[in-house]
């Protein structure tokens, strides 16, 4: 048995003021806290009082309160934009029961490699909202990129344009109950059955998420009979590591040819 | 610690570990019909609704959700009172061991109180967080599609 703190804040001062002492944690949903060392951490910092709830749509801007669960996203998503990313990634992320218990602000600020909220904030060129020792918006991948962000500061929310380009996700699990080994998410700005641009992102791989530049490349500007759905598979070059959820070579094979059935199926209104 | 909490309608403190999960803390207080299965958020057996959302109590700190509103099985019906759902569970065969009944049964009470007539791949989602070792799931989904008919009869007629 630990022994543990728990600080119930009601105002977001109050909760950045309080992350500041030692080995405090946020706690949001719960669910990558349960299984950790509680024996090195002396508390919890609940934040399921703080006005993060929120949603909220302005134009085509749409922000979420860092406290909105996946089944939170999903649902008011679809009632604005049946074919956006975010839903398409998350409407069978893990399952029923813990999308009503995950949030935003603790997948974002704890990206495991098995996220699968990340590749879609990135495509959709998301923000990040912070308080505390970092104030103000950041960047998705600035914020995965730089440790120092997550430091004494509450993720408040997510902030991202309404887009229509056309838009995939790929889950790669074994059986429904799996965390996928990898997720891939495309984004791609078809026009007079040419391709003007794309977005393609990767997660689970070595570096935790890969930009796919070379088939983005590839597509820019191409007309879609023209594209070659073998040579996408052979553009693709990433790495995976662990063994946890897929052998990493069967997933570095997989990857591509995934991708090029995902590509041909949007193109093809499949 | 001491916390108090609304279980099945009811007011009650409990006496928990600060680092207790809910499904310890329920079942060390008498809810045993909430059961103890797997404790990583796989198999559904430990299912409850809070504030009417099912989720898996033993991926929930105690102490996070004290005032919350907490359902188990025993909530929406029992021996004496059983609710449609769990009548057409014993009907169409679905129970074998019974060890996962009552995390399908939230599940499904869920489902049927937000969408009455659910088509049939809504149904496999909403069990998506359940596991059944013994029946498999085919007399399950059939219970289920049988308690939504029963529960939209009993509408028409009320
Ligand atoms: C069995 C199981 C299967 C899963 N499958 C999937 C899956 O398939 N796909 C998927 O995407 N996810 C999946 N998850 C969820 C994922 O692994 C994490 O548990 C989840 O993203 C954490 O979110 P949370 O809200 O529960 O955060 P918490 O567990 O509360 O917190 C996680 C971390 O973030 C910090 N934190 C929380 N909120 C904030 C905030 N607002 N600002 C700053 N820091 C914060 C906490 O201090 C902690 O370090 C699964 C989880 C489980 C248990």
């Amino acid at each position: 048995m630990n022994n543990l703190n728990w600080y119930f804040p009601k105002t977001i001062k109050e909760a950045t003021d309080l992350i500041t002492k030692e080995k405090v944690l946020f706690h949001a949903g719960g669910t990558a806290l349960l299984p950790r060392n509680l024996d090195k951490i002396n508390g919890f910092i609940n934040l399921s009082d703080l006005p993060l709830h929120y949603f909220k749509k302005e134009n085509d801007t749409v922000e979420f309160g860092s406290m909105n669960t996946y089944a939170n996203i999903v649902s008011k998503i679809y009632e604005i934009d049946s074919e956006n990313i975010l839903l398409k990634s998350l409407q069978t992320s893990a399952d029923t029961p813990l999308r009503n218990r995950i949030t935003i602000g603790g997948s974002i600020a704890f990206a495991p490699p098995w996220s699968d909220i990340i590749g879609a904030l990135i495509v959709l060129d998301a923000k990040i909202l912070l308080s505390g020792e970092n104030n103000g918006d950041f960047p998705i991948e600035k914020f995965l990129q730089n440790p120092k962000l997550k430091q004494n500061s509450l993720v408040t929310g997510i902030k991202f344009n309404l887009s229509n380009w056309k838009s995939f996700s790929y889950r790669n699990i074994r059986t429904k109950k799996d965390m996928p080994a990898f997720h891939i998410v495309a984004m791609l700005k078809i026009e007079n059955e040419i391709i003007q641009d794309s977005k393609i992102i990767i997660t689970g791989t070595v570096n935790r998420f890969d930009k796919i530049i070379e088939v983005e490349n590839y597509l820019k500007n191409r007309k879609i009979d023209d594209i070659e759905f073998s040579q996408i598979e052979k553009l693709v070059d990433v790495k995976f590591t662990g063994k946890r959820f897929s052998d990493p070579e069967y997933s570095q094979k997989l990857v591509g040819i995934e991708l090029g059935r995902g590509i041909k199926k949007l193109v093809r209104n499949l | 610690m001491k916390g108090t909490f609304i279980i099945n309608g009811q007011s009650k403190t409990m006496d928990f570990n600060s680092d207790e999960r809910l499904v310890i803390s329920l079942r060390n207080n008498g809810y045993t019909e909430v059961k103890n299965g797997c404790l990583e958020g796989e198999c559904g057996a430990c299912m409850i609704l809070l504030d009417d959302m099912p989720v898996h109590s033993c991926q929930i700190f105690t102490a996070s959700v004290q005032n919350k509103n907490i359902t188990t099985i025993k909530g929406i019906g029992d021996l004496h009172l059983p609710h449609i759902i769990q009548e057409s569970f014993v009907e169409a065969g679905a129970v074998q061991c019974g060890f996962c009944s009552p995390g399908f049964i939230i599940a499904t009470y869920a489902l049927l109180k937000k969408n009455p007539n659910p088509t049939e791949n809504e149904i496999k989602q909403a069990i998506d967080g359940n596991l059944c070792r013994c029946t498999g799931y085919v007399k399950i989904i059939d219970a289920i599609k049988n308690a939504s008919k029963l529960i939209q009869k009993e509408r028409v007629h009320s």
